[in-house]
């Protein structure tokens, strides 16, 4: 039999291509971002700072495009998980590039002040963890791979243990104000390099949603250890 | 042909009875003095002439549910439903196998007289079809003066009840002897409805209720769908996606005259277990 919502699918074709890009953009940016607090380099944390208009405008383009077809489409089905796991994906993209914004603007605060180089490489450390992250949430979301999804939560685990770890490092440059000055800052960059890892594991839990119609948290935030999701 | 004594003679809800339900039951569910109204649909096998129009179909309809029926033109969706009150053999050359359990007595039993089962279950049609002379209240009690026995007061109760059963009655009160056609598309739609249950059948049939109204008619009918199903089992055909999506506690989706799958609305709208069940929803074919 002929296929009879052509034109529609078309566009849930382009939504999920530009949510992909989306996804590029906004690891592309986090990775900047660091690479700019690294560097010290104030062209590179204005880079980023401007980068994000384009994120945002996709974002909102998204956004509109996917109201207007639950409006007029009245998609079921997987359709239905596709559209409603592609407004939710496309949120933590755009909260994603709004973290490394955050990390950028810090950067640009503390440009002036020493710096350590131990705690630039533990930031490193945790950037090289939760770019993957994110590349590893959309090649699942594009190869609609669950067993991709569920090895997110096991690479969120370092990344929760260097968050951690960096109030230790920055305590101990309590007598340099300057050095704790810049320190504070860090622990605040670190804080938002451990949210882009935990958009990555809500992203795979969406993905989780789109490819089995159940939704699952993949983690538990009121709990202090994972669950996974066999565990339920 | 002898009538089966329990078939004819089992507890039909009067009007009167209306007042006697109670929400007694653990759950809180509705209970009422008269069968539950499940359908079991065992092995059904249906043809016009050497056409093959069902095959097969085991199904189990709920009572106090509605069950929409939704498929491609063709697929058997009207066949079906009018095999679960004994119309298809109305048509010249259309033949049935199989059997229909209605509270678990067989519908197609040699025994059963099929115009009573055609009064425990009803049937509305797509297109409304009052009678276009008789009056608004004579077209509600239309089958009850057929069955005879019944004052011209208890008449008059008795379409009134339908009436508002129907949801038409503010809007007729003033109208009862105007004739029927005069009435909007779908006030006459509703006044088919109130003549369906004027006696007082245990399941309602819909065969494309709303296809042939306007929007505000068709989300008017939905409502009272989901108001008659407090009472009564109703099975629902629509080629309308959304309205079996908005109005139905289970769809059925059939293909070349079998059953593809059946479930609960929400599962089969969000995640379906049949690709073709898939691909029919989401308009991949159709």
């Amino acid at each position: 039999m002929p296929a009879i919502r052509s034109h529609f699918h078309e566009e849930l074709d382009a939504l999920e291509l530009d949510i992909l890009a989306m996804g590029e953009l906004a690891e592309r940016s986090v990775g900047r971002a660091v690479e700019a607090l690294a560097r010290n380099d104030r062209d590179e944390v204005e880079a980023v700072v401007a980068g994000d208009d384009e994120i945002d405008a996709r974002y909102l383009s998204v956004e509109q495009r996917i109201v207007e077809l639950l409006a007029l489409q009245t998609p079921v089905a997987s359709d239905l998980r596709l559209i409603t796991s592609m407004l939710h994906v496309n949120l933590h993209l755009e909260r994603i590039g709004d973290m490394a914004v955050n990390i950028a603007k810090t950067t640009r605060s503390i440009l002036d002040l020493p710096s350590s180089g131990a705690i630039l490489a533990h930031i490193q450390e945790m950037s090289d963890v939760v770019r993957p992250m994110i590349r590893t949430a959309m090649e699942a979301f594009r190869t609609r791979d669950l067993d991709l999804c569920l090895r997110l939560p096991a690479m969120d685990d370092p990344v929760d243990r260097l968050n951690l770890g960096m109030y230790k490092e920055v305590a101990a440059l309590a007598g340099d104000p300057d050095a704790l000055n810049w320190g504070l800052r860090m622990i605040l960059i670190a804080r938002q390099l451990e949210r882009v890892g935990d958009h990555a594991v809500d992203i795979g839990e969406q993905i989780g949603f789109l490819l089995t119609g159940e939704f699952r948290e993949f983690t538990d935030a009121s709990h202090p250890v994972h669950l996974t999701p066999d565990a339920g | 042909m002898e009538r089966d004594g329990s078939m004819t003679d089992s507890v039909v809800m009067r009007a009167s009875d209306l007042e006697n339900w109670s929400t007694g039951a653990p759950d809180g569910a509705r209970v009422r003095n008269a069968p539950a109204g499940d359908i079991e649909v065992v092995d059904l096998n249906a043809w016009f002439g050497n056409h093959r129009a069902l095959r097969d179909v085991n199904l189990s309809i709920n009572g106090r549910a509605v069950t929409a029926i939704i498929g491609p033109s063709g697929c058997g969706k009207s066949t079906l439903v009018r095999c679960l009150n004994r119309m298809h053999e109305e048509v010249r050359g259309a033949r049935v196998e199989g059997k229909v359990l209605f509270d678990g007595r067989d519908i197609y039993a040699p025994d059963v007289d099929p115009v009573e089962i055609r009064r425990r279950i009803g049937m509305v049609f797509q297109r409304p079809n009052p009678f276009p002379t008789m009056s608004v209240l004579d077209n509600a009690v239309a089958g009850l003066k057929l069955v005879g026995g019944l004052s011209r007061s208890e008449l008059r109760e008795r379409g009134e009840w339908a009436l508002r059963a129907a949801g038409l009655w503010e809007e007729v009160k003033d109208r009862l002897h105007e004739p029927g056609a005069r009435l909007s598309g779908g006030q006459q739609q509703r006044l088919c409805i109130a003549r369906a249950l004027a006696v007082e059948p245990e399941v309602l049939l819909m065969d494309e209720p709303a296809s042939a109204l306007d929007p505000a008619s068709t989300l008017r009918i939905e409502e009272l769908v989901q108001e008659l199903k407090e009472r009564y089992t109703v099975v629902i055909v629509t080629h309308n996606m959304q309205q079996a999506a908005r109005v139905s506690d289970w769809t059925l989706f059939m293909l070349y005259g079998e059953v593809v799958e059946f479930g609960p609305t929400s599962k089969l709208f969000t995640r379906p277990d049949d690709q073709r069940t898939e691909d029919y929803v989401t308009g991949r074919f159709g």
